[in-house]
């Protein structure tokens, strides 16, 4: 090994391994929660064409 | 001086170390595998769920979202794989803490000797008639050793840290610090820390143990072959002995009647380890291999700029045991404590009122055992007259003449000139540390003469007996200090904190939020379960219960925010010395070689350290540059290079395409494809 290698720094250190893990962890958070928005957002428009049919099937009826 | 004792039998020890099984990162690492099951989970039961409302549609319907959901659940299992996969042995050098290494004193006991009121010690000079003359001009050597001088030493004797001493007279101990003079802060240099850290590979005792797992009667017999984690086979073997490596029991040739073929899974552990030993390979410490390692130490001249870097590093590194709070007083506590160490309460008797009588601010300390501290308060209503009680004879004469001695009571303070008084105190560290308030000991007025330390805040008033140097004086020219005796000290209660308290995030507190977040998912999705039905009240409560997760994630999103805030902060480097030696091929000597040769640091006062070891393995490590995970550590630390690493060299980009298709998916193409779905095409996908 070079003897430059063998030497102390001062040093930045980092926590790249958790950070990556918290910003995978985030990501993954933010995709079910867009995943979930758009389930919802489907589930109220069966519920309002449910609420739509049931109410026209009175007036029919 | 008990604070030092106590580091006297201390010993700084090797531990195992995985980033991702460290404490609570494992809990974190289960809870990642629980959410890919949750994924796939949902994924399985949209094609179930699609039999139980008799629809058409099929797996390529599945809302993508969800597989480029899994896709990156996966990428985070396989980054938690890596990291689990890195183990390494580290090596904490403590000296202030738990204290598993001695700080060296830079003083010894000695006579008090006399200063001025600048500080500067005082000399005796004879002159040519014998007669003696105090000067604070530092004699040589050799009138000392001619008796033509001498230290004019306190009177009566005061046994001090930093006294007169005789091997070394000429140097004032109180010189800065700088100049190799006391502190009052613990010292442990760097070099002690370097030192440290190639003395721990020396302990020839420090090998990995492992133990008999249950009784000796069901192991095998002495002198059976029994077999290494590899099938390595060894004789040797005796289950009354511990061994240094993980040993194994072939098991049974057959089971139920049909011949095991998965040896590896019917062998039989026969030992498990007890002690991890010094960085090894399969148990042996003076293995010829590929071993490298990784030196970071925290130094500062300054105590109190080495109490803020080594706080900050502690958060970054609260993965290791030995910096987490989760018990006790933390770190940050234990080292500002030195600083400023809570207040006593101290009740004190027989306060001669003659001498005047103790006021806040006045400083104290002890005759004998040196304690030291700073009058904070004089707690109201505690000063009352001392009782004293004396006996004495009293002759009565009786009817018939005769004089009858008796025993009486009488108060021998009956002009209150002693009274007793609770004082708070703020303890001042002497030269040795904390001393403690012995009952019984005298204490008295002190006043500032000359300081220790180097600049700033590592200066400290240096404090001895007021009117010490008048003793020898006659009579009318002496200064009486203010004096008392102990009585006791009192338990004192801690005051409450005021908000916001000095504290650190921790790695562990990310658990509790990981922990709802994916059992809340998983409650979910086995509610949906029982839950498939087209009726209204059904879906509504779906749509509740959507919110519900929504406004969830929403908060975990919160959470890791806060958490990212932190751990995108950069440690300064500005105190914190690293040395990162690469894999090399002459297994632990050869780091003790490199790690003695290094250059580079400074020899600073106040110093701590930790030491990573990782020795190479079979397999490639994450991207596949090396077999050595001190290479990966190095690398997610950022030491490598001055610009962002990667967590994973090999660039696997899946999570970031599968994010990209997610953004994709929700604003182009695939959001507008739902609209021309069905009714049951979207009650296929929505359900799932």
């Amino acid at each position: 090994m070079a003897e430059e290698e063998n030497n102390w720094k001062e040093a930045e250190l980092r926590r790249d391994d958790i950070k990556k893990l918290l910003e995978n962890t985030k990501k993954l958070a933010g995709m079910y929660s867009e995943i979930m928005e758009v389930k919802r957002q489907s589930w109220e428009n069966v519920l309002k064409a449910k609420i739509k049919k049931a109410k026209k099937e009175k007036h029919n009826g | 001086m008990a604070e030092f004792s106590a580091l006297l039998t201390a010993k700084a020890e090797w531990k195992p170390h995985q980033i991702a099984k460290a404490g609570d990162i494992a809990s974190l690492a289960a809870a990642a595998s629980a959410l890919a099951d949750t994924v796939k989970s949902t994924l399985s039961l949209a094609s179930a769920g699609m039999e139980v409302v008799k629809l058409l549609a099929t797996l390529q319907n599945i809302n993508p979202l969800l597989i480029a959901l899994e896709a990156l659940a996966d990428e985070v299992l396989k980054q938690i794989q890596d990291l689990k996969e890195a183990g390494y042995w580290y090596l904490y050098v403590d000296p202030y803490y738990e204290g598993n290494v001695s700080p060296t004193q830079k003083y010894n006991y000695g006579f008090e000797q006399l200063r001025n009121q600048a500080g500067d010690l005082i000399w005796s000079y004879k002159d040519g008639s014998g007669n003696w003359s105090d000067k604070t001009d530092t004699p040589t050597l050799a009138k000392i050793n001619s008796d033509d001088a001498k230290p004019h030493l306190a009177s009566p004797r005061k046994l001090i840290p930093g006294g007169y001493d005789s091997s070394n007279p000429l140097v004032d101990p109180l010189r800065s610090s700088d100049d190799g003079g006391v502190s009052k802060f613990p010292t442990f240099t760097t070099k002690e820390v370097i030192k440290e850290f190639t003395k721990a590979f020396d302990d020839e005792g420090d090998v990995p143990r492992y133990k008999l797992v249950g009784e000796v009667s069901a192991a095998p017999k002495a002198e059976e072959i029994v077999y290494d984690v590899d099938g390595n086979a060894y004789t040797g073997w005796n289950p009354k002995i511990d061994f240094g490596l993980e040993l194994f029991d072939l098991g049974k040739a057959s089971e139920d009647g049909s011949t095991v073929k998965n040896y590896v899974a019917g062998r039989k552990a026969l030992n498990t380890k007890v002690a991890p030993g010094k960085p090894n390979i399969l148990g042996n410490t003076e293995f010829v291999g590929g071993s490298g390692a990784i030196a970071i130490i925290i130094a500062s001249g300054n105590f109190n700029e080495f109490i803020d870097v080594f706080n900050k590093f502690s958060q970054m590194f609260s993965d290791i045991p030995e910096f987490s709070s989760s018990t006790g007083k933390n770190l940050l506590d234990a080292l500002t404590e030195i600083i400023t160490p809570n207040d006593v309460t101290v009740k004190l008797t027989q306060v001669d009122t003659k001498f005047q009588s103790f006021i806040v601010g006045d400083v104290i300390g002890g005759q004998k055992y040196l304690s030291l501290g700073k009058i904070k308060e004089i707690v109201e209503g505690s000063v009352v007259p001392t009782t004293m009680v004396g006996r004495k004879a009293v002759g009565k004469t009786d009817d018939e003449g005769n004089i009858v001695s008796t025993m009486t009571d009488y108060n021998m303070n009956e002009v209150e000139r002693w009274v007793d008084m609770e004082v708070v105190i703020s303890p001042i560290r002497n030269l040795d540390g904390l001393n403690p308030w012995i009952t019984g000991d005298m204490v008295v007025e002190m006043e500032e003469r000359g300081t220790s330390g180097s600049t700033g805040d590592d200066v400290f008033p240096n404090y001895v007996v007021k009117g010490g140097d008048t003793t020898e004086l006659p009579k009318e020219l002496r200064i009486y200090p203010k004096v008392a005796i102990v009585a006791m000290e009192k338990l004192m209660i801690l005051p409450e904190s005021t908000p916001p308290d000095f504290g650190g995030i921790q790695i562990k507190d990310i658990v509790p939020g990981w922990g709802e977040f994916f059992q809340l998912l998983e409650n979910f999705v086995l509610q949906l379960k029982g839950m498939i039905s087209d009726s209204a009240s059904f879906v509504q409560d779906m749509i509740d219960m959507i919110k519900q997760v929504e406004a969830f994630l929403e908060y975990m999103i919160k959470i890791i925010d806060e958490f990212l805030k932190f751990f995108q902060i950069t440690l300064p480097s500005q105190g914190v010395y690293a040395l990162y030696i690469p894999n090399q091929p002459d297994g632990n000597e050869g780091i003790k070689t490199q790690l003695s040769s290094a250059t580079g640091i400074p020899d600073l006062g106040y110093a701590a350290g930790l030491l990573f070891v990782g020795t190479e393995g079979d397999k490639l490590i994450a991207g596949g540059g090396s077999k050595n995970p001190i290479d990966l550590l190095a690398l997610v630390l950022g030491l490598l290079d001055d610009e962002e690493a990667p967590v994973n060299p090999a660039g696997n980009s899946t999570a970031e395409d599968a994010a990209a298709a997610v953004g994709k998916a929700l604003a182009g193409t695939d959001k507008d494809a739902w609209k021309d779905k069905s009714t049951s095409e979207k009650m296929a996908s929505l359900l799932f």
